[in-house]
């Protein structure tokens, strides 16, 4: 049995059950939610407020006998993937409406992040003031 | 004031330089250099000026607090700047230093399918660096590093992570000719049509 590794952006996962390959990744619809935070419902693949419809076309490229393809489904919302076979590891990284024009309205996007005393800030927390943002780094 | 430490080795790396800072704002760390993804920078420093309502009004200018004389070796504070952060601060949208539209878009330009591919195959490697997988991760390393060769975010953490001569068989010299990559900092272009 060999150990498939998912990120899904920030969520970190394992599946025995996975089924990885260079042609693509398969999990058990019954860990669907837990490694991808998505779910099968009858109006599509739902996620919090966002639901997709799935085309009868791509049904069956999507799932089969109880499992669910998050490649093809990362095609499905343009959502980059990368993988290393060698490792099973997986990183899927934002769908489509999270990246694209994502900083054409010019608005700053929010973040949180921690102090090295482990103390979480968010922009949001400044606004109504001028922030002066510095990224930097050691290297 | 916030600053942001994008650093994949986490606050063992950064933490010296904070303490010697004494910083007094909130000095934050990115170790995933997740939100240096979200604002797309592609190279440190890197300077946003974000206004009372949350937007942003300069994007990605490549500053040094400090800037050395070629010649004679001295590095005194750049007055240039810290007058243009002088003039945001007491005239805000009048300011004569925010970018126009233009210019946010130079700075900031859609993305496209190989950007996030890009930043993809960084987040994958990054993962494998730091878990025992070096030699896993170098592909994916020089894979966000092939789609995306004006990135010098991706080169110099990725490089960082391992030994540019050994892993990538250049110098930092080289990389820097390199016509791919374009320019290591784009022109700072304090106000319209300057120099910087």
């Amino acid at each position: 049995m060999t150990t498939t590794t998912v990120l899904y952006q920030d969520q970190e996962s394992r599946s025995e059950a996975a089924r990885s390959s260079d042609d693509g990744l398969w999990v058990p619809l019954s860990e669907l939610k837990a490694v991808s935070g998505w779910e099968l419902k009858p109006e599509g693949v739902c996620k919090d407020e966002v639901c997709v419809p799935v085309p009868d076309t791509r049904r069956r490229a999507l799932i089969r006998d109880e499992e669910f393809s998050l490649t093809e489904f990362a095609g499905l919302i343009e959502q980059p993937v990368a993988h290393d076979e060698n490792t099973k590891v997986w990183y899927f990284g934002p769908p489509a409406w999270a990246w694209k024009s994502r900083l054409a309205s010019r608005v700053a996007p929010d973040f949180v992040l921690p102090d090295l005393s482990g103390q979480v800030h968010a922009l949001s927390e400044l606004k109504d003031k001028k922030v002066f943002l510095l990224f930097w780094a050691s290297w | 004031m916030v600053t942001i430490a994008c650093d994949a080795k986490g606050s063992a790396a950064v933490e010296p330089f904070i303490t010697a800072a004494g910083q007094q704002h909130p000095s934050l760390l990115d170790e995933k250099l997740r939100v240096a993804e979200l604002y797309d920078v592609r190279n440190v420093p890197s300077i946003f000026w974000i206004d009372e309502s949350g937007r942003m009004v300069r994007a990605n200018d490549p500053v040094y607090a400090l800037r050395r004389n070629r010649e004679t070796g001295e590095s005194t504070i750049n007055e240039e700047y810290l007058n243009a952060v002088r003039d945001w601060v007491a005239n805000g949208a009048q300011s004569a230093f925010l970018m126009d539209e233009g210019r946010l878009g130079s700075r900031l330009p859609d993305l496209e399918f190989d950007d996030v591919a890009a930043a993809a195959s960084f987040q994958l490697g990054t993962y494998l660096a730091l878990h025992d997988h070096a030699a896993d991760a170098l592909v994916h390393f020089k894979r966000a590093q092939a789609l995306r060769p004006e990135n010098w975010t991706y080169k110099r953490q990725s490089w960082n992570l391992g030994d540019i001569e050994r892993d990538y068989g250049t110098t930092f010299q080289e990389a820097l000719k390199d016509p791919a990559s374009g320019p290591f900092y784009p022109p700072l272009d304090l106000v319209e049509n300057s120099a910087g």
